[in-house]
């Protein structure tokens, strides 16, 4: 019943100019259309980018294709096969075409084919493990990711070892510092739900999925090369964006990749001056808090003018000092700010509720804090205040005694030895 | 014209009152086992949801108007209310919605007196207040904020009871929907008219086969990972903590299993009343009929073999090939089902009825959605926008500038069959040029600062996206507005609109071949079909359908009493 060809509508010569110019007019509007691939896509900051935004053009113009064949086809239709004015009638019994109808199957799996293959091809080509990874100063060495809420953590394994002969690890909290040509291979863990690192201009993200602690949690990977970006001026800094809803503070888990120029400047500006810092950390105390405060994931929740935190999940850290004294009726300041460090649910501040994470010596990863580390950061806290309800004159006994009131350890306050001045120029 | 003897069947007996008797409102608000009145409870519930959902939206795009936590109190807060929108929007509006056209329009393309089980047809209609109470309840709670994928840890050890309501409200829906599923299967394949074979069934009724289909066969899976997720939040049970031996991952691939074929029964109905109404307001037969029927059941089943391409990021490395592969094969189908479209108004009588602009309105923004969907099945470039905007985007497209125009187009369709009078037809073409534009500015920027670097679901981003989203909030503000005119409309046209008749489309389907709205029975007795459900143009239609005018509506006064 269905082959009727006889009444195979007759298509005005109108139709075929309008045809014609919409064909040309659609070679215009893809070529434009391409021309604003920049202006939609971020800096091609990796060589991955490259490839990755040519499969783009590719996707875009097969899409600007069949986007302006069937606005074209509609637009003809809505012009052309109106019903005029009184007309009543129907339109010619027309059923189908089984010619075109397997031309309209066979030429889109075509297409699908060709964009399966190239597709394959780039991913193949993005996701072959690369040798040398990681590469400073002729060796590879291990950088780590800790995603958690709400903050990345990038720490780098240089396998050097302090005095003490403990290995020495940077921390450079939510930065990854980077150069061109850098091989870089991250390992990413999470401490808490799953979160995504992504870098826009890298054209690269993953997943970060929570494991067993226990048989040494879930690692992922992720693998990109930075290159030299046009006009940048160097050291570049990108975005690291995480792009898997984590909760309350999502928005705000942000980070940045700083890209240096060659190796030398990643040496001069990054890892040197951070290799120093570690092996002289300051001797005030609070000093050396400022430091490590900004080690941690603090600044995911909380307002810290003097550091330039501005989130708004956590209370606010300002003048914190001005009111440690008075929030728990029976503790000291100092043993207000130490309880709230470590064991920040024996206390919750009104209007906000029991979301911070613990701290401690037990704790895992980027939430371990020894009693030498809480040392410090309570010494700045106490610091930040008017008129500090803390013993500031008194600060190497009061602070100690806290923690042993508190938590009962022991604090040994020798640590850092370095040369304030020294380091405070580096910093 | 020469006189046909056209055989309509009973359907023409028992007509000759003056007046159409339109049941009471308060039938409606009261257990009722006809399915025309089922299916407007189902269309006004949903309807009603999509007002909150809607709402909810346009506080998500207020928040967005500025880079910074400004309207809600918290990003936890905003966390929420995106959750709810997803939510609301997906269980209680365009799913249920489609169970509201299905239930009225199929058993009456059918020729069939009620659906196959009208008591089960009841109860799954009657689990929805309910459910919608305890999802809506929650939110009043600590309320569930990790989005309506609910991706464990976050739905399990790190968010409140408003969690344990949303997925309990979930458990609910998909009973509702598999009951529901049931009876359309059944109904289908054993009350069509002898006449009426599979391949001269409407093909909306073989997109709702399709979708029922579907819905049985996946819904169950959102059963198992929604039961997994109560034991976990609940029982103690580790199924989706690590530190238990569990693994999150579990429940992306059961959940994705039903929800990526839950796309599909959203989409397929409209796909469904796509053919019907191009068809009829273009006064010829749908291009290709077989092929049209044919790619629903071809996108049902391939539609099962795709889940994992939302699970590109975390998904091992080696295992994304097969199911970029997979998805990039949907385009094929849907591709059939466009250029069947085209081909059906190709050569017409195109009617500019609001209808058929809201048809060709699906068209033309379905099919960006068709395209961005290639566009992430291609994986180095999904790894770049995956979860960004260029993601809402996307499924936007597919189920508002889809699932949403489809379902307008079918509301000023079968509205004079529903109520018996006809809708605004001026008011119509205003809904459909603030919907069009208003959707198009809307959600087209969002590919653009979703590919710039916008990750979704956040309330406070990067200050470069700023004008972006003012644009975005701007013309959703606008797409809301126009539902104001749809539901100004509704209500006017259902006290004043001009009485329709039986086929004010002339329109060849069995829907069209009794009074409106239907007697109780739907027909006096068995009707028989015309020959083909879409055989315009042709001198036995005509016959037809002047028989069918003849028989209904040739009389001076035709009033309809409530």
């Amino acid at each position: 019943m269905e082959d009727n060809r006889s009444n195979t509508p007759s298509i005005s010569p109108a139709a075929i100019v309008v045809a014609a110019v919409f064909i040309v007019v659609s070679a215009i509007g893809i070529n434009w259309f391409t021309s604003f691939v920049p202006v939609v896509l971020p800096a091609q900051a990796s060589a991955e980018s490259k490839s990755v935004d040519e499969l783009f053009y590719i996707l875009v113009i097969i899409g600007g294709v069949v986007f302006f064949l069937i606005q074209g086809m509609l637009l003809i239709s809505v012009i052309f096969f109106r019903a005029r004015g009184d007309d009543r009638s129907d339109g010619p019994t027309y059923h189908g075409n089984p010619l075109l109808e397997l031309v309209w199957t066979i030429i889109p799996s075509l297409v699908v084919v060709f964009l399966a293959v190239v597709s394959f091809n780039v991913w193949s080509q993005n996701s072959e493990p690369k040798a040398a990874v990681n590469m400073i100063n002729g060796e590879e060495i291990a950088i780590k990711v800790t995603g958690a809420r709400y903050a990345w953590t990038h720490t780098y394994e240089t396998g050097q070892l302090d005095p003490d002969g403990d290995p020495i690890v940077i921390n450079s909290g939510d930065a990854l510092h980077t150069y061109i040509g850098q091989n870089v291979d991250l390992e990413l863990r999470t401490q808490d739900v799953i979160h995504s690192y992504w870098v826009p201009a890298m054209r690269v993200k993953q997943d970060l999925l929570p494991g067993n602690p226990a048989t040494g949690g879930r690692p992922t990977e992720i693998r990109f090369t930075p290159i030299r970006v046009d006009g940048a001026e160097y050291p570049a800094t990108y975005p690291i964006v995480c792009a898997e809803l984590c909760g309350d503070g999502h928005g705000r888990m942000r980070g940045t990749v700083v890209v240096y120029e060659d190796e030398q400047q990643f040496l001069e500006q990054f890892y040197d001056p951070a290799i120093h810092a570690i092996l002289n950390p300051p001797a005030d105390p609070v000093l050396r808090g400022e430091i490590i405060i900004q080690e941690y994931v603090c600044h995911s929740c909380h307002v810290l003018d003097s550091l330039g935190w501005t989130s708004r999940t956590g209370p606010s850290l300002n003048g914190i000092a001005d009111r440690a004294g008075e929030r728990v009726p029976g503790q000291s300041a100092e043993e207000y700010i130490v309880t709230s460090v470590w064991d920040a649910a024996a206390f919750v501040v009104p209007g906000y509720t029991e979301q911070m994470a613990q701290f401690g010596p037990d704790q895992p990863d980027t939430y371990q804090m020894d009693a030498e580390q809480l040392y410090s950061i309570v010494a700045y806290l106490c610091t930040q205040g008017e008129q500090s309800d803390c013993d500031l004159e008194n600060s190497t006994t009061a602070i100690p005694e806290a923690i042993q009131t508190v938590f009962g350890l022991e604090v040994d306050i020798t640590f850092g030895q370095g040369d304030d001045e020294a380091t405070d120029a580096e910093v | 014209m020469a006189t046909i003897a056209v055989p309509l069947g009973g359907q023409a007996e028992g007509h000759q009152a003056d007046a159409v008797q339109r049941p009471a409102l308060s039938e409606y608000l009261r257990w009722s086992v006809d399915h025309k009145i089922i299916g407007v409870q189902y269309g006004v519930a949903s309807f009603l949801f999509f007002i909150i959902g809607g709402a909810m939206a346009m506080l998500i795009r207020l928040e967005l108007w500025t880079p910074e936590l400004d309207v809600m109190v918290s990003g936890a807060a905003y966390n929420s209310l995106f959750t709810m929108h997803g939510t609301v929007m997906i269980f209680l509006f365009i799913i249920p919605m489609w169970a509201a056209f299905g239930n009225f329009v199929v058993p009456l393309q059918l020729g069939a007196k009620d659906m196959a089980f009208p008591w089960l047809n009841a109860f799954a209609f009657w689990l929805i207040p309910p459910a919608a109470i305890v999802v809506l309840l929650g939110y009043f709670v600590t309320p569930a904020e990790a989005g309506w994928t609910s991706y464990p840890p976050l739905s399990t050890l790190f968010s409140g009871d408003g969690q344990t309501l949303w997925a309990l409200g979930a458990h609910l829906l998909g009973i509702s929907s598999i009951m529901g599923s049931i009876n359309f299967i059944v109904t289908i394949f054993n009350m069509r008219p002898p006449q009426m074979t599979l391949w001269r069934m409407p093909l909306l009724c073989w997109a709702v086969l399709a979708t029922s289909i579907i819905a049985v066969m996946a819904t169950p899976f959102l059963a198992g990972a929604l039961t997994l997720l109560l034991l976990d939040r609940v029982a103690g049970t580790t199924f989706f903590d690590a530190a238990g031996g569990g693994d999150v991952l579990l429940w992306q691939n059961i959940f994705w299993f039903y929800s990526h074929p839950a796309v599909y029964i959203m989409v397929l109905p409209g796909m469904g009343v796509l053919s019907e109404v191009l068809s009829v307001h273009s006064r010829k037969p749908v291009f290709g009929y077989r092929m049209v029927g044919l790619s629903s059941m071809g996108i049902a089943f391939v539609g099962f073999t795709v889940w994992a391409h939302h699970m590109f990021t975390s998904l091992q490395p080696e295992l994304r090939i097969p199911f970029m592969i997979t998805t990039m094969i949907i385009a094929v189908p849907t591709g059939i089902k466009m250029f069947s479209w085209l081909g059906t108004i190709w050569g017409g009588k195109i009617r500019f009825t609001s209808a058929m602009l809201f048809a060709l309105g699906f068209m033309s923004m379905f099919v960006i959605g068709g395209i961005t969907g290639v566009m992430l099945a291609a994986l180095p470039f999904d790894i770049h926008v995956h979860d960004t905007y260029f993601v809402v985007s996307h499924f936007h497209f597919v189920l508002f500038g889809g699932s949403v125009f489809a379902i307008y187009a079918a509301l000023y369709h079968w509205f004079p069959k529903i109520t018996g009078r006809m809708m605004n037809e001026r008011l119509g073409r205003i809904h459909f040029a603030f919907t069009y534009f208003g959707f198009l500015f809307t959600f087209f920027p969002m590919h653009i600062v979703g590919m710039l670097g916008m990750p979704r679901r956040v309330a406070v981003y990067d200050e470069a996206f700023a004008n972006w989203n003012q644009l975005i909030s701007f013309s959703a503000f606008v797409l809301g507005f126009s539902t104001f005119i749809v539901i100004y409309n509704i209500i006017r046209s259902y006290y004043r609109g001009p009485v329709a008749g039986a086929n004010p489309w002339r329109a060849l389907t069995l829907e069209w071949a009794t009074t409106s709205p239907p007697p109780v029975t739907n027909f006096a007795d068995d009707p028989i079909p015309f020959e083909d459900p879409y055989g315009y143009g042709t001198e036995a239609s005509v016959a037809y359908l002047n028989a069918v005018e003849a028989a209904f509506d040739g009389r001076e006064n035709r009033t309809i009493l409530d």
